[in-house]
């Protein structure tokens, strides 16, 4: 590999989307090209400092207002208390859907039992991208976890407590389906990953780690023991491909 | 659902028109826009994406009704002699660009050509390559290396900026 080849694979290097042949030549060119090595670092603290601190101007209040007054249903979207929030927010999400789709868009295949189960962590993901107040306790696992206590009739079984790349935002206890589901939202750059955490018995995990694309939003499902995991997101396949690595390591 | 993408909407706007005033209404025209167009929708692909590419092109026509003398004055994808130099990075460029204070970057991030600016945001917003060229209206390929050319630029200014 030559250092015009390396400099146009830099990115992709950084961002672990190479295939393992170029991403190993793309290691051994780096061992031994200094330049390179120090574009590599440069490309890095430009990454690092974009996502940190470059300024994202928010939708002001207002203008959201004035766009769901202008939406079909909006007229049903007026949140009126915290619980029926959720419920309208979810209507909306269909009403929008189905104005911007022309249909509700169920993309997803395989079996139905399947699709209920993306379809639910979906749409909560959803409710939680829409700002509700989903994550009711903020802060780090050791402060999340134990507020889960009495809330559920279950333990989630979770490790990861988030990383620099993946920080962990907060938790939640929301119904899905028939049950009662632990949420964590977690962070990376500009986006979230909502994980849901459920007793699987009963519902359609699949046996394998299985991913699902469902309006534009990825979603990985799997099965550990006796819980079922999705992990729904706007991030790109590989990027949260990553985070559930995290998630599902022993 | 569309409303999720509020915030990504209004953050291109702001960068591209500046004022916030401005930036509502393009972002009002943009859903306008979506609204009537909501049958070429196809389902199961990028709404964000798809509300971007008309945001942006909703400012493109603005701007060629505005300043029809410069209908495309961001020739953003030919070879430029500030960018054309392979961009030296040096071990201090890395440092140089992590000491920044975030005006600086915003500052940086504002004064590349609007093209350039845009293939950043996007990248910020996650959007893939694919989706990034449907945004833009260009070739995959050309994404990549205007995206490699806007980091560039954007690196030598962040490195060669002196509080």
């Amino acid at each position: 590999m030559d250092c015009n080849r390396a400099r146009e694979l830099t990115l992709d290097f950084l961002r672990g989307t190479l295939p393992a042949g170029p991403a190993e030549e793309m290691r051994a060119h780096l061992a031994g090209c200094a330049a390179c090595r120090a574009h590599l670092e440069a490309e890095r603290a430009l990454g690092e400092v974009l996502a940190a601190k470059l300024p994202r101007h928010e939708a002001p209040p207002a203008l959201r207002r004035r766009l769901a007054a202008d939406w079909p249903g909006a007229a049903r979207a007026r949140p009126v208390g915290r619980v029926r929030g959720f419920a309208v927010a979810a209507t909306l999400a269909v009403v929008l859907a189905a104005a911007v789709g022309g249909t509700t868009a169920v993309v997803v295949e395989g079996r139905a039992q399947t699709r209920a189960v993306a379809t639910e962590a979906l749409n909560d993901h959803l409710r939680v991208l829409e700002g509700a107040p989903l994550a009711e306790v903020r802060g780090g696992l050791h402060e999340v976890k134990p507020w889960f206590g009495g809330r559920l009739d279950f333990a989630p079984a979770l490790a990861f407590a988030g990383n620099a790349d993946f920080p962990l935002q907060g938790g939640a206890v929301e119904p899905f389906l028939d049950r009662r589901a632990a949420i964590f939202v977690f962070k990376r750059r500009l986006h979230t990953a909502t994980l849901f955490v459920v007793m699987a018995d009963g519902l359609a995990f699949p046996r394998h780690l299985t991913t699902r694309t469902v309006r534009g939003f990825n979603l990985f499902l799997w099965r550990a023991g006796e819980q079922g995991y999705v992990l729904a997101s706007d991030l790109s396949l590989p990027e949260l491909g990553t985070l559930q690595k995290l998630i599902a390591a022993p | 659902m569309a409303l999720t993408h509020a915030d990504a909407l209004y953050n291109l706007a702001r960068w591209l028109v500046r004022d916030p005033d401005q930036a509502e209404e393009l972002v009002q025209e943009t859903y306008a826009r979506a609204l009537g167009a909501a049958h070429q929708f196809e389902a199961g692909s990028n709404l964000k994406a798809w509300l971007l590419r008309i945001l942006r092109n909703t400012y493109l026509d603005e701007r060629r009704r505005l300043r029809p003398e410069a209908a495309d004055p961001d020739d953003v994808d030919a070879p430029s002699p500030a960018t054309s130099g392979a961009a030296a990075a040096d071990e201090s460029q890395s440092a140089q660009i992590r000491a920044l204070v975030a005006d600086e970057v915003a500052t940086a991030v504002a004064a590349l050509p609007e093209g350039w600016r845009t293939a950043i945001l996007l990248d910020l917003e996650g959007l893939s390559e694919a989706e990034m060229a449907s945004v833009l209206g260009c070739a995959e390929g050309t994404v990549k290396s205007r995206l490699a050319r806007a980091r560039a630029a954007l690196r030598e200014r962040l490195a060669a900026h002196r509080p």
